[in-house]
């Protein structure tokens, strides 16, 4: 028996794919994952029960637990991803991952006015005065060296998250962040809030994968409510999925080039941007392409415009970007720098889950666009050098801008000029989930409806398991690059935090 | 909503142009302290410090040390975390300083209203010079609601409205 079929052998929910298991089946489930590859994907609580969300052959599977005594086993020492789940939902519901790989807090430092704010009975929170402290794990309070410290504020323009750094010489020899920083309490927000309420929050998730969230939240509320959208509203969500793609491509590029003392290539990164968001925002209606979506259609400012703006969008990117290409590939030491940074295995990265473009140049065929049907036709896998490193990454960032563009170029013929149109949705209770291909890798949204409202909502994003991959990867870097890894990473606290 | 906060006064641009001449210390220093937001408005401040924005033309440059800056620079709701980094940050800044709220978050929460996380915005809380509102602003308008900052200054502390998105 393989663990799908434990969980298929549970007790059926209402949901076609969930699943509750007893203890001991969970525990058997814990123990049989670690010798299984079924893909996992993340792990939630709604304070009654968790829920272990599978992804085996592109559909979900879930497993459910009742909290015994706010208590449930672990699933961190077979997938060390749930590790930062586990220490969330502590912060959040007080529920303890029995014999967790990890346990320090995660986002609550002792500093909110209610903790756990989102259990029953919620009690006084720490209300800590001043700094919150470091909170280090025992390797890193026993590692000795200099210690340099980044963050949470450090001048630069990204949201906040602090670093330790131990030092060996110039090299990094231990690391550990700490996140929590830039925490708004979205899941707290979600419950028992409207629709449109909800999928205005998901667009402020992170905002370079604004689009991302806001689709694959609709889809989940569709799917919940057992509804589809046409296929121009499918098509158009795949236009904006894909013009967020290109400009945040081109932001992360900027950064790298930046990061790595590039200013000239940084500058051209962002000339072009700029200049395909600005013709984007008068059709779209914001620069971020934030708002566009709303369950069961779309929300841009001048949807019969939609088939025209990609257009003009791909002859803009194809005009600069054979230049921006032979800029990247010949500026002097951009490459032999970004070579000698961050070279990951796609072992590791398929152990924490971390897919999307750092998974690509590494070797790990993985692309949530392949299983999106309104994808078929225009989608087309992405090859290139696949040895893990920076570089890699941004030679990848740059051959997935040529296909967002292309895809950009089919997609202007088949746009006509309807809109799209709306699909009412029924609103009756149920749940539904949604998986779309952002700029770093999968984001997936679990929604439960009832009553007409979001009861309760997860997110999973490419950005919880990029921190993990982050700190693994710092040992033997020089300390004045880990900015530039974090980047190249696609780290962002505000996606993390949430 | 908010009200558009009225550019800084008199006194202060008098005492800052006594005590930090404008030669040596042009530009003006902004240091950015993103308080716990989505990070829409820092993405938008770094496109202002690009192309086809003159940023530095404008008279403005980010410092990566409060020590060294004249104005601090708040995006994203103000989250309990945060807000003592932020004092931190604004104790170190030599004075006279000012602060200025960077997007509908950083003034009033916006979507992030005050919860067991966040506190909301910098409004009511502490003295803001100046409030680009929007969700996010572009950088045009952040960029006219700092101009608008040094146009007062230039005419004596005239009181202007920045364009907010």
């Amino acid at each position: 028996m393989d663990v799908a079929a434990l969980i298929y052998a549970g007790e059926q929910t209402s949901t076609p794919w969930r699943f509750r298991l007893d203890e001991l089946a969970w525990r058997d489930m814990v123990d049989m994952l670690k010798g299984d590859d079924l893909p996992f994907v993340g792990l939630w609580c709604d304070g009654a029960d968790v829920h272990a969300l599978f992804l085996p052959d592109g559909h979900p599977l879930a497993a459910t637990l009742a909290l015994e005594g706010g208590r449930y086993p672990a699933l961190s020492p077979a997938r060390v991803a749930a590790s930062l789940y586990e220490r969330a939902i502590y912060d959040l519901f007080g529920a303890e991952a029995m014999w967790a790989v990890d346990v320090r807090p995660l986002l609550d430092h002792d500093v909110w006015s209610a903790a756990p704010p989102l259990c029953a009975a919620p009690g006084r929170g720490g209300q800590r005065k001043g700094l919150v402290a470091f909170q280090p794990s025992d390797a890193m309070a026993a590692a000795k060296g200099r210690v340099e410290e980044r963050g949470p504020a450090t001048g630069d323009l990204a949201p906040p998250f602090y670093t330790r750094l131990v030092l060996s010489g110039t090299l990094v020899a231990n690391a550990e962040t700490q996140t929590g920083y830039a925490h708004r309490g979205i899941a707290a927000r979600s419950r028992h809030a409207r629709v449109e309420d909800v999928c205005r929050l998901s667009s402020r998730v992170a905002a370079g994968s604004s689009v991302a969230h806001q689709v694959a939240f609709c889809q989940a509320v569709e799917n919940a409510c057992n509804a589809q959208v046409g296929a121009e509203v499918a098509l158009l969500r795949v236009a904006l999925l894909e013009m967020e793609r290109l400009f945040q491509h081109l932001y992360i590029l900027a950064g790298m080039a930046r990061l790595a003392g590039a200013q000239l290539v940084a500058s051209h990164c962002m000339a072009l941007r700029e200049k395909l968001v600005a013709e984007a925002a008068p059709i779209t209606g914001s620069r971020l392409l934030m708002d566009v979506c709303i369950p069961g259609g779309l929300s841009v400012r001048d949807a019969t415009q939609m088939g025209d703006l990609c257009g003009r969008v791909y002859e803009l990117g194809q005009k600069a970007y054979p230049l921006l290409v032979l800029l990247w590939r010949e500026y002097p030491g951009l490459s032999a720098l970004l070579g000698r940074v961050g070279r990951i295995q796609a072992d590791d990265l398929e152990r924490v889950g971390l897919d999307g473009p750092v998974a690509r140049a590494a070797g790990w065929d993985c692309d949530g666009r392949r299983i999106m049907p309104a994808y078929d036709g225009l989608w087309r896998y992405t090859s290139g050098r696949q040895n893990g490193t920076a570089e890699d990454r941004a030679l990848l960032l740059l051959d997935e801008m040529e296909e967002s563009l292309r895809m950009l170029d089919l997609a202007s013929a088949r746009i006509g000029l309807n809109a799209g149109g709306t699909v009412p949705l029924s609103m009756q209770d149920g749940e539904g989930t949604g998986l779309v291909e952002g700029p770093w890798g999968g984001v997936l949204y679990w929604v439960r409806l009832a009553h007409g409202r979001v009861a309760e909502a997860f997110c999973r994003k490419p950005e919880t398991s990029a921190l993990l991959v982050f700190e693994q990867a710092l040992p033997n870097h020089a300390a004045e690059d880990a900015a530039l890894l974090a980047c190249s990473l696609g780290m962002n606290a505000a996606a993390l935090d949430g | 909503m908010g009200l558009i906060r009225a550019v800084m006064n008199t006194v202060f641009w008098k005492e800052r142009q006594k005590r930090k001449p404008l030669g040596p210390r042009w530009p003006l220093l902004l240091f950015h302290v993103d308080t716990g937001g989505c990070g829409g408005c820092g993405m938008e401040l770094q496109a202002m410090t690009c192309l086809p924005y003159d940023m530095q033309g404008a008279g403005f440059g980010f410092v990566n040390s409060p020590r060294s800056a004249d104005v601090l620079l708040v995006t994203g709701a103000l989250t309990r975390t945060m807000a003592p980094v932020l004092q931190a940050a604004w104790e170190a800044m030599p004075n006279p300083k000012g602060i200025i709220s960077i997007g509908n978050c950083a003034l009033d929460g916006g979507v992030f209203s005050e919860n067991y996380a966040v506190m909301g915005g910098l409004e009511r809380r502490v003295s803001v010079d100046l409030a680009i509102t929007g969700c996010p602003p572009s950088p045009q308008e952040i960029l006219n609601g700092l101009c608008s900052l040094l146009g007062s200054a230039a005419q004596g502390g005239k009181k202007e409205t920045p364009s907010g998105g």
